[in-house]
């Protein structure tokens, strides 16, 4: 373990830089085995961060500068998330580098085959680590990563730490198997995990970006994929945090169910909404309707887990095609498709499960060559969704009454998806909140959809 | 639950909004309206006036015509779960306020108005044939929405949510914000063209926090069509198997519902429940905890309902308090017989299903039938099913060789997870469970599922 206080000092980046020049420079001293880093006052000369897309997977990459072997320096920090009702939590989280905090973490994306260098530098009061389930072979500071023990005996971290108020550790492991998996504290976990300390590790395969696994059958649209990240929170176990006081387990009980750290309808906004500085991550599926020759290829939907129970999360108008779990595909020893059909996906906690996913509609229903076979009522008749175009047709916006708002930018569809434990779309009192997001198809191109 | 405060404003230039929508300009409007202050009044508008189409004409002769309104159930009193359960407003010899379905295809007008405040749980069980290209029928269902007698503050659309329905347009999706919903004393009629066999269920979508645990929940599952060809040895299937493996004799839906005591009794007293306390107080099977789920069935043939002169349900013969929860889940069968389960859980827990000494095959799951994309066979056997929100399981087993000495057997199926096979009462076994009752011979063929053939 090194000390790291030294380091950060004045060398604060803003988000969107990434501190990749003190990536680089920590890369330098890590594989020179130096115990100390030298201080680092100047952070000129960072290449420009390519801006993260509006919706979808948020890729975090790793640094270096040397083909496969990605660095990521992860901080441990706190903060505040805004929440549906109003209320604000208080996080421990890791942010991307130096930077500010940020809630989950990172989106590490790596290549199968990767050396992987992750660098926790610790800014808590309390020893903190990163555990990498679903890795095998990790080392922290060259050593192999074990659980940790106190004098007497007893565990108290499940893997290596940094030690609180400045500590750092390095691990390193080969991603060996591609897949989505969880990266999340292993010291204290029931407190730190639940704070806030877990975030999402993509492993792409050997056969390329655009495949989940090395399967044919796992291609996906790389401009349709999606992160799903389940969690939850009591706000008296961060209260008590935050207040730097000791919190009873037994007393535990979430009143907030969050999709990639934001509650329904953050959910929906775009990546790095500036009204939500600290939870950077979207949750918005927009895809374009499937079409065996124009739109042939799925999206990809990584669901994960870190809360406690099992989460029943039910796309709607789809059924997902699980093709992996936890980071190995759904075959048998001769290759065979194991893969399943689920309108729920059923996820357990610390499980990710891999879908891939389409839309159209089935009946191909048009205006004018093949309409609806029922009367459309008047809209007096209706009540109409803030989502609704004013028409059943896909690309077709009617007016609405006025008085009625609706989001709707161009006849695109909004199919809902949601946890359906019902109770947890709910917001300590904010109903039809929490873990609710969308699946926005938009009209086939050329369209006016912005 | 809405309020009325959030949206008198919308409604109000909502309906200038129609003048447009209709074609009819504003000066014939304001004649037949009566002026500016219909305008601005919302409580003076009569919509049906103005609209092109009645609200009766959205379509002729649905499949299936649906009301979604409130009601009241039975649960057992005992333990009582005070001020919650039995709640103090509930009609002798009921317990607990609903919101639910109630089938009302066939009924006059008068009928039909008459059943407001008489809602079931769970909801009508229904079934359709898989959509067939080669002789295309379009599956019809009309809902509306009777209003809720006991909560004439709230005015609450309704919407029919086909859960698990594939590549389905919003607008036949049932979901709210995406689309519209079926205001108080208005239609809408949802067309279902079901290409994927299997069980599904079905629910309001408005508000469905509060609508689908007050009871607006229900069965439906789409018949193979493979169906009424021998293969195999059997003539009736759960999927397009090809080979007969998800053929059955008898079949059986098992619907999981639950009632957290103090939401239901909220939404009678005009409070609000913070839903992150919920609690499962009763785990329902098809709309009752047991012994009650042995107990007859009511009318449940969907398409041949029998009711009395006011529209009305009929109790189950000695089951006064059951009125309003006419599926049974009694399992009667005949040793061999192949006996299909179709679990669908709208419950916000997890439940067990456990079928004693009697081993289950797993052949279908969500609406799909357990087969990779190649074709490998991935179903497989186990006594407890693990069912989470939102899940479906299809499950056939074989009926054992009668034992006797009495005229059948009996295999109990129930939810390992004890907590839901109780009623909270000392000792009592009850919640998710029912009777599996396997006899030498005689059980009758099904006139219709759930049927007990005897």
């Amino acid at each position: 373990m090194t000390t790291f206080s030294n380091v950060i000092g004045g060398t604060l980046h803003g988000r969107t830089a990434r501190g990749r020049a003190l990536f680089v420079a920590a890369l330098a001293l890590v594989s020179a085995g130096a115990a100390t880093l030298a201080p680092i006052t100047s952070a000129t000369a960072r290449p420009p961060v390519p801006p993260s897309p509006r919706v979808g997977i948020a890729c975090t990459e790793g640094s270096g500068g040397v083909a496969g072997e990605p660095i990521f320096n992860l901080t441990t920090k706190t903060g505040y998330i805004s929440l549906p009702d109003g209320n604000t939590a208080f996080m421990w989280g890791y942010s991307s580098g130096f930077d500010d905090f940020q809630h989950p973490g990172p989106v590490l994306c790596v290549n199968e085959g990767d050396t992987v260098t992750v660098i926790l530098h610790n800014t808590l009061p309390d020893a903190s680590s990163v555990a990498f389930p679903g890795q095998e072979g990790v080392t922290a500071d060259g050593n192999p990563a074990q659980p940790q023990f106190n004098g007497g005996g007893t565990m108290t971290s499940l893997t290596d730490t940094a030690a609180a108020d400045g500590g750092t550790v390095t691990y390193s492991f080969v991603a060996s198997d591609p897949g989505t998996y969880l990266y999340e504290s292993g010291t204290n976990p029931e407190k730190q995990v639940r704070m806030g300390l877990f975030g999402a590790l993509i492993v792409r395969p050997a056969m390329g970006a655009d495949f989940a696994y090395n399967r044919a059958d796992s291609r996906f649209d790389p401009a349709e994929e999606f992160m799903v990240l389940l969690s939850e929170i009591d706000p008296y176990q961060h209260q008590r945090v935050e207040q730097g006081n000791s919190f009873n387990m037994n007393n535990y009980h979430p009143r907030y169910w969050l999709i990639n750290g934001r509650g329904f309808p953050d959910s929906i906004a775009d990546n790095d909404a500036s009204w939500l500085p600290t939870q950077p991550y979207g949750a918005l599926a927009q895809i374009g309707e499937y079409d065996a020759t124009g739109h042939p290829l799925p999206g990809m939907a990584r669901y994960l887990n870190v809360g406690t129970e099992d989460y029943p999360f039910h796309p709607h108008g789809n059924n997902g095609l699980v093709i992996g779990r936890d980071g190995r595909p759904l075959e048998g020893p001769a290759g065979e498709d194991l893969s399943f059909e689920k309108f729920a996906i059923n996820i357990g906690p610390g499980q990710t499960w891999d879908v891939i996913f389409k839309w159209y509609d089935a009946e191909g229903y048009d205006p004018v060559t093949n309409p609806v076979p029922v009367t459309v009522p008047s809209m007096a008749n209706e009540e109409i969704g803030v989502f609704y175009s004013g028409s059943p047709y896909l690309g077709t916006r009617e007016t609405l009454p006025p008085g009625i708002q609706t989001t709707n930018q161009c006849g695109e569809y909004y199919i809902i998806s949601h946890n359906h434990a019902l109770f947890q779309i709910t917001s300590w009192g904010a109903n039809m909140t929490g873990p609710i997001t969308y699946m926005r198809i938009d009209p086939p191109a050329p369209n006016d959809c912005g | 639950m809405s309020h009325p405060a959030r949206r008198p404003a919308g409604d109000a230039s909502r309906h200038q909004g129609l003048i447009t929508r209709a074609s009819i300009d504003r000066r014939r409007f304001l004649q037949l309206a009566g002026g500016a202050a219909a305008v601005t009044g919302a409580t003076t508008w009569v919509g049906s006036w103005l609209t092109p189409e009645f609200a009766q004409a959205a379509v002729a002769n649905p499949d299936l015509y649906l009301a979604g309104t409130d009601g009241w159930m039975y649960l057992p009193p005992t333990p009582a779960l005070p001020p919650f359960h039995p709640d103090n407003l509930a009609p002798s010899p009921f317990t607990t306020y609903i919101f639910g379905f109630r089938n009302v295809t066939g009924l006059t007008e008068t009928q039909k108005d008459n059943q407001k405040n008489k809602a079931q749980h769970s909801a009508p069980q229904f079934w359709v044939n898989q959509f067939d290209p080669e002789n295309p029928v379009d599956f019809k269902v009309q809902v509306t929405n009777l209003g809720l007698a006991l909560r004439p503050d709230l005015f609450d659309a309704h919407t029919l949510h086909w859960h698990g329905f594939r590549n389905v347009i919003p607008f036949f999706d049932g979901e709210p914000t995406g689309s519209v919903a079926v205001p108080t004393g208005r239609n809408f009629t949802y067309v279902y063209r079901p290409r994927d066999p299997g069980t599904y269920m079905y629910h309001c979508h408005v508000e469905d926090v509060e609508h689908v645990h007050m009871g607006m929940t229900g069965l439906v599952f789409v018949r193979p069509l493979q169906d009424g060809q021998s293969i195999g040895g059997h003539t009736k299937f759960m999927y397009n198997d090809g080979d007969g493996s998800t053929g059955f004799d008898r079949e059986f839906s098992m619907f999981l519902s639950e009632v957290w005591t103090e939401s239901h009794w909220a939404d009678a007293h005009i409070q609000l429940p913070e839903w992150s306390d919920y609690r499962a107080d009763f785990s329902l099977l098809n709309g009752r905890v047991y012994p009650d789920t042995i107990a007859p069935n009511g009318s449940i043939d969907p398409f041949n309902p029998v009711r009395d002169t006011d529209g009305d349900l009929i109790a189950p013969p000695g089951h006064p308090e059951l009125k309003y929860q006419p599926h049974s889940s009694l399992v009667n069968c005949n040793a061999g017989d192949q006996v299909a389960l179709r679990f669908a859980n709208l419950g916000f827990r997890e439940q067990a299903m456990t079928t004693a000494g009697i081993r289950m095959r797993v052949v279908g799951r969500d609406a799909t039938p357990m087969r990779g994309r190649d074709g490998t066979d991935t179903s497989y056997e186990t006594e407890t099913l693990n069912i989470g929100p939102g899940e479906s399981y299809d499950a056939i087993f074989t009926a054992p060789a009668h034992q006797g000495p009495g005229a059948f057997d009996t295999y109990m199926l129930y939810n390992r997870n004890y907590t839901r096979s109780n009623n909270l009462a000392p000792g009592g076994f009850g919640g998710q469970a029912t009777e599996i009752r396997v006899y030498a011979g005689g059980v009758a063929e099904q006139a219709y599922p759930n049927d007990w053939g005897v």
